[in-house]
């Protein structure tokens, strides 16, 4: 019953790539249906229990609707993802039609960070919108560069990934922005407390904030029927630490206290793939793992 | 030439000042990598290591250096050396 419910939602989802490239409102509210429609009638992706560990203050039936609406976000990104791969971010445009509210207060330079929640697959749409050019970190390179955007790819080797650092702290002295993922983990990383668990950040956001003293604020999309809304968030602010680990720790807590905060007033916007990594016992302390925040 | 090898031994304690593994090494020659495989420099590390020497040594920008090959204490001393020269 699952794998039929799973194959004939699949079959439909791949129905839409033609219709997201001419109306991608359209195309991604049915994905968001057929998502949620999977996840009902198989109970997975997520499950109610799994949304229940995360969340225990929610009543079953309130865990299979966030679980259901948790699915539905989650097919909307694959077909938004489909259609950026095969047509450019082109179509994307449309579900950003206005500058967020929220940028209105931006000014370059500054770092940007965001978590793998909600319509992040939709932040490249609204980076368009900021004062000032945009280099965005990306693991893997979807499509090619368009400006106002640069995006550079965090894969490869640590060298190659120094590269990009060092070119971000200059596009940073120049003025511009720079936008990354809080929870894209490349190298070594710093592990915090969020909703009870634990989840291991980038020190890239954080060692590029201390490093050119530019402030990070974080920020997140969602979903707003056909279209797209970014929340922005307060500079991170603590206390700045001589100790270069520390202070990284510091910042990434904050922003790990941010996120929680925002899910906790949304628990659908917490992406499948970080729903997953919030439930996996944390990898036994090896040399790739950094600095472990207290709660 | 006195000039590049005492440059090339302020790399050296430099390294030695900041990396651990320097430290344990009985020598660095030059074809030691800084990154994995040799000294162990994370991406991060590599770049503070990069930005001290050249506010220090007065060197160009180290973009080139990381967009090259691997880079080894040999090719990061060259780098130093013909940045000294200018």
């Amino acid at each position: 019953m699952r794998r039929a419910a799973r194959a004939f939602a699949d079959a439909l989802e791949g129905r839409l790539g033609g219709l997201v490239a001419r109306s991608p409102q359209v195309a991604l509210i049915l994905a968001d249906g057929i998502g949620r429609l999977r996840c009902r009638v198989s109970g997975r992706w997520p499950s109610p229990e799994e949304v229940q560990a995360l969340f225990p203050e929610l009543a079953r039936p309130e865990a299979a609707r966030v679980a259901s609406r948790i699915g539905g976000i989650a097919a909307r990104s694959r077909v938004l993802v489909e259609c950026i791969r095969a047509r450019g971010p082109r179509p994307t445009r449309s579900l950003v039609p206005h500058p967020p509210p929220g940028f209105i207060r931006l000014r370059a330079p500054a770092i940007l960070g965001f978590f793998h929640v909600g319509a992040f697959q939709a932040l490249g749409a609204a980076f368009e919108w900021l004062p000032g050019p945009v280099l965005a970190f990306r693991h893997g390179l979807l499509t090619a560069s368009r400006p106002p955007i640069t995006v550079l790819s965090t894969g490869g080797s640590d060298q190659e990934r120094s590269a990009v650092f060092l070119r971000a702290l200059t596009h940073l002295g120049s003025g511009g922005f720079v936008a990354t993922a809080f929870d894209e983990v490349p190298g070594r990383g710093v592990r915090v407390p969020l909703l009870g668990r634990s989840l291991e950040l980038a020190r890239g956001p954080f060692a590029l904030s201390r490093l050119s003293r530019t402030p990070l604020i974080p920020l997140a999309a969602r979903w707003h029927g056909g279209t797209v809304a970014v929340d922005v968030g307060e500079p991170l602010v603590t206390d700045r630490s001589p100790d270069p680990d520390t202070h990284e720790t510091m910042q990434a807590t904050a922003a790990a206290r941010w996120i929680e905060a925002y899910l906790r007033r949304a628990p659908d916007q917490v992406g499948l793939g970080l729903l997953r990594r919030l439930l996996e016992p944390p990898a036994p302390a090896s040399a790739v793992s950094g600095p472990v925040a207290s709660s | 030439m006195e000039a590049g090898a005492a440059l090339d031994e302020e790399i050296r304690e430099l390294l030695r000042s900041r990396v651990p593994l320097a430290r344990a090494l009985d020598d660095l020659p030059d074809s030691l990598q800084l990154g994995a495989g040799g000294l162990g420099l994370d991406s991060i590390a590599l770049v503070e290591l990069l930005l001290e020497c050249e506010e220090r040594f007065h060197l160009p920008p180290s973009l080139p250096l990381l967009e090259g090959p691997p880079l080894t204490i040999g090719l990061f001393a060259a780098h130093a050396r013909a940045g000294a020269g200018r």
